[in-house]
Formats: C-alpha cells, structure tokens, sequence
C-alpha cells in the first residue's frame, strides 16, 4: 500500500511540482498516472522511494513513514523501472539483472562480484519469464533493442521480489507494438506476486487496457482519479488541454 | 491559388547572430601582445634565429653556426657507442682461464713504464704486460638488468598510484563523497601530489630511504596517485548517472554503486590513463635516477660524471628503444580494450 498525505513539492527554482496531493492506493493495485509532461507523475513517483524529498506532507509505505532515515531499509521493498531504462550498458546482461539483488549482498562479496547461487538462478530464472534467452546472459546491454533492455530492466526490477513496483514512463521510447508487450509482462509479473504498481504514461489506450485505476495529475493538481472506464473523451480533454492556448490548426493548402 | 509556403516573414526581419564581435578581436588582439612579450623576454626569437643559422650550415651557407658545432661535438663524444665491458684479468678473485665467459676473450696490454732504479739512480724504461679480460657485449648486460630495474620501479610506481589513487578519486568525486568537506579534502590532498615534482619528492625520498629502487618507487607513487586521485574522479563525475539511480533507488550503498553502475561505464577511461601513467613512469624512472633513486639513470649518472660518453650515448639508445617497444605494447593493449 502506498498512502500519500498533502504532498507538496517546490522545486528550488521556484516552480510547484506537487500541490496538495492526498492519494490511498491499495496493495496489489496497478494504478497508472497520466498527464502532460511537466505535470508532476515523475515527481509523485520518486516521493514514495526518496528520489524526491516532498517539501510538505508524508509519504507512508505500509504502515511506515519515509523519511531519509530509514530510505535504506525500505528502497530494496520497492523496485524501480526507468523511462532511459538505466542499465550499465556496457555491462552484461546478467551483471545488470543480479544488481537488482545488490542490498541484500554484503558490501565485500559485492565488491568483487560474488553472488550467491541463489541469486543467480533467480537471474535465469526471470530472464527466462521476461523472453530472453541464455545467450544473452553473456550479451552486452548496448548491443540489445529498446524493448529487450525495458525487459532487462523489468528483470532487476523484480530480483528482490519487491511489495511496490515504481514504474517512470516505462514505454516512453518504444514503439506501440512494443509498448504493450512490455506493460503486459510488466502487470503480469507484479499480479503474479501481489505487488503494486505505480506507473506513468502518456498512452491513454494503454492506460486503459492495463489499469485497475487511473489518476490524472495537471500542474501539480490531482484532475482525474477513477477506474479506467470513467477515462471518458471529456475526462482526456480537461487533462490534457491547456486553457487560453488553441491547439495548432493545420496550415490550409 | 495561394503558395504552398508562405512568403519568407523571419528570413528579412530576424537578424542572425555574428560567429565574431568587436570584443572578441579586442581580446585576440590583446593575447598575441601579451604571448610575443613573454616570447621576446624567454628570447625565443633568439631561438629561432639560431636553429635557421645552423641549418643553414648544414646545407652549406658557409656561415659559422655554434649551435650546429655544438651538436658536433656532442654526436662525436656519445658515438662511436660503448658495448663492451673490460676488466683487469688480476681483479677479478678465482679466475677461471679455462672457463671464460661467453664471447669474451684476453687481451694483453702493453704499457712504457718509467721507473728510477734505486742501485743505479738512472731512469730505466720498461714494459709492463696487463692483461684484460674483455666481454664484447658485457655493458649491454649491465644496461639491460638497469633497465629491467627501471621497468620494476615504473610498474610498483604505478601499482602502488592506483592502490593510493582509487580511495581518493571515490572520495574526491562529487557524486560519491560522503559529504563536500571530505570530498575537499580528498581534492586538495590529490592536488598536493600532483604538485611536487617525482624529482623532487625522489631527492628527499633517497635521503629517508637511501639510495635505490625503494625512494623511485615511492616519489613515482605519490606523484601518479595524485594524477590517478584526479583522473579517475573526474570520469566517475562524468559517468553516466542513471544507472547509479537506478540502483540508488533500490537501496544499494556508495560502494556497490561504483563497483556495479560507474566502474564498467568509465572502464575504457581507466585502462587508458594507467597505461598513459604507466608510459610516464617508465620515461620517469629512467630521470629520477639522476638523483640516486635506482634504475638506468643512476647508471647514466656515474657515467657521466665519469666522462665515459660512449657508455652515456648507448644508455640514451636503450632508453629509446624502451619507450619505443613500450608504445607499441600500449597502442596494442589500448586497441585491445577499447
């Protein structure tokens, strides 16, 4: 479970992220955020493992509070997916996935690349789950597609077997085919283990297809928050519409 | 019909920035003052005017060039190049006359000796025989264990450099240091390093530690851990931060960070400063030895100072051939690893 209490965030620049947001969502719910960008979904996702320190307000996960005290005991429950994937690309595939399971290694054995076998049948293990083979094992993350690092990524996201899954524009830079195959392995692998979800996006027909619920943030404001069948026409509009500016006619012939 | 494109509105009514301004030719300008001040004041137009003068002798102006006899009379005191290495057969303890060392053979010696013979008081004239044992290619032997000796003060250097290096690159760097007063501390002692010269630290060093490898090996050291200590900060400053958020985000501390998500991404970078280090300490090793801190440029030292500049000219070969070979070895790794 995730509970966010009147989070604020103001930026050092000046500009308000977040503004007010009081937010419950339920364990093992997939709950996607949509927006336009600079709308605050990645600032709202980064306050639940720390990334991000609201200026106002509380962050609980369960039943606990985060506060830069504890962030190091609560970061290996909650895994993260990037919108750039982060990988160390010119590491290996496997070297990535196993990093996933750094906080629970020692520091020394970490340090010089020793892990339990454990871990490393779990590396197999959710390669195998997220469709890759065990010759990428050995393969270079550079050397792989958008799709098939997102997959990687999803892979380290999952190692631990975290309760909270962040997911920061995960399909961003992939094409629509793409897209769903990664969001549907995605909800796949966190139903799969009762995790929740928390995932921004910008395609409403995927937002639609995959969430249990959706929320909608514009300039720091929550908009929208329902399940998916109340994302009406209407409902996208005043999400993503900017009042005073028209849209941008096509130039007539 | 109306144009597809509309008439070009911006094209006339923008103004496009200039490349250049007033201000960048006053600044120019100032430069090449200031630059042809300090080189008249280090007299390299001086420098100049003679380099043309003995090239101009060379190719027969007829003029007197002392720079040009200059390179004369170094060229003929360094060749022709000293290999051999002659001992007196009498110095040396247990000689074997059976068993001579390979390739070499005796020689006899003949000087005119004067001695005043005391029954007579008359100055007699004698010959005395000595004889030598001479080994054609014994002073290449010499040079080479010194060199193999430089060799081994470069690599301990540069070994002991990163050992000390790395901690302080972890702590100097930005996005690792525990908190800027460490991180601070961390860069100014790296900048202390760096600042004294290897020949320097070494002249000290030989007083502590005496003469030999051991001060060489210790001024290389702290000199390149200070590079190292600043090298490898600033590619782990420069390393692509997502994948140290990626794992930030899930919990893992400043170590694991390095080791998993900067240490492969800057890999190339290090591997080509070591041997860059490696490079510098080799040629290093071969000068702070002027100063008595081991390796081939004691030996060039003694030489020296004894005028024996057939050996001097064979040691400047070596040293050459080294650097040579060393190059080579390096472009090959760097191909290799890069």
């Amino acid at each position: 479970m995730i509970r966010f209490e009147a989070v604020s965030q103001t930026h050092s620049c000046g500009t308000q992220a977040l503004k007010n947001i009081s937010l419950t969502i339920p364990a093992g719910q997939v709950c996607v955020l949509l927006g336009p960008s600079g709308a605050g979904k990645s600032s709202l996702l980064r306050c639940v493992n720390g990334l991000n320190q609201p200026t106002a307000g509380k962050v609980f996960v369960g039943d606990i509070e985060i506060t830069p005290r504890n962030l190091k005991t609560i970061r290996p429950n909650i895994g993260m997916i990037h919108q750039a994937f982060n990988l160390t690309t010119r590491a290996t595939v496997a070297a990535n996935v196993i990093a996933g399971a750094l906080p629970a290694v020692p520091t020394l054995p970490a340090l010089f690349n020793l892990f339990p076998r454990e871990h490393q049948a779990k590396v197999c293990e959710l390669l195998d789950r997220v469709g890759l083979s065990e010759a990428h094992l050995t393969r270079r993350v550079s050397e792989l597609s958008g799709g098939q690092q997102q997959r990687v990524g999803i892979a380290r996201a999952f190692m631990l077997d975290p309760a909270i899954i962040l997911a920061d524009e995960p399909v961003a830079s992939l094409d629509p085919a793409v897209s769903e195959d990664i969001l549907a392995l995605l909800v796949r692998e966190a139903r799969a283990r009762g995790a929740t979800v928390l995932c921004s996006l910008h395609q409403l027909d995927l937002a639609r297809q995959f969430a249990d619920r959706i929320v909608a943030l514009k300039s720091g404001e929550l908009v929208f928050d329902g399940p998916p069948a109340d994302l009406t026409p209407d409902a996208c509009a005043r999400i993503y519409q900017t009042p005073g500016i028209p849209a941008l006619q096509p130039e007539p012939a | 019909m109306k144009p597809l494109i509309p008439p070009p509105v911006a094209a006339e009514t923008w103004r496009y920035p200039k490349p250049y301004g007033l201000k960048t030719l006053i600044l120019s300008l100032m430069a090449m003052f200031v630059l042809w001040q300090t080189a008249v004041r280090v007299e390299l137009p001086k420098a100049v005017a003679l380099t043309a003068e003995a090239v101009g002798s060379v190719f027969g102006s007829g003029a007197e060039s002392q720079v040009a006899k200059g390179f004369a009379t170094v060229a003929g005191q360094l060749f022709p190049l000293e290999m051999s290495e002659r001992v007196e057969v009498s110095r040396i303890e247990n000689f074997d006359r059976e068993n001579l060392p390979a390739f070499s053979y005796i020689e006899h010696e003949t000087t005119e000796v004067e001695t005043l013979n005391p029954d007579t008081l008359e100055v007699e004239a004698a010959t005395e025989t000595t004889e030598i044992l001479v080994k054609p290619y014994g002073y290449l032997m010499t040079v080479g264990v010194k060199m193999l000796e430089t060799l081994e003060i470069a690599l301990w250097g540069t070994i002991l450099a990163v050992i000390l290096g790395l901690p302080l690159a972890l702590l100097g760097a930005s996005n690792l240091a525990p908190n800027r007063w460490v991180q601070g501390l961390s860069r100014s002692v790296v900048s202390l390093l760096r600042a004294v010269p290897e020949l320097i630290s070494a002249l000290f060093l030989v007083l502590a530690y005496g003469f030999g490898p051991m001060a060489g090996i210790l001024a290389l050291a702290l000199h390149a851990a200070g590079f190292f200590g600043k090298f490898y900060a600033d590619d782990i400053e420069a390393a692509d931060p997502k994948p140290q958020e990626a794992l930030r985000a899930i919990g893992a501390g400043c170590l694991k960070v390095f080791r998993h998500a900067i240490l492969p991404m800057v890999w190339p970078n290090y591997i080509a400063s070591t041997l860059y280090i490696l490079d510098r300490n080799v040629r290093m090793a071969t000068v702070i030895g002027l100063v008595g801190a081991g390796g081939i440029g004691q030996e060039l030292k003694g030489r020296y100072d004894m005028y024996d500049y057939g050996h001097v000219g064979t040691i400047l070969v070596a040293i050459f051939v080294l650097v040579l070979i060393l190059e080579q070895i390096s472009v090959r790794l760097r191909k290799h690893y890069l």
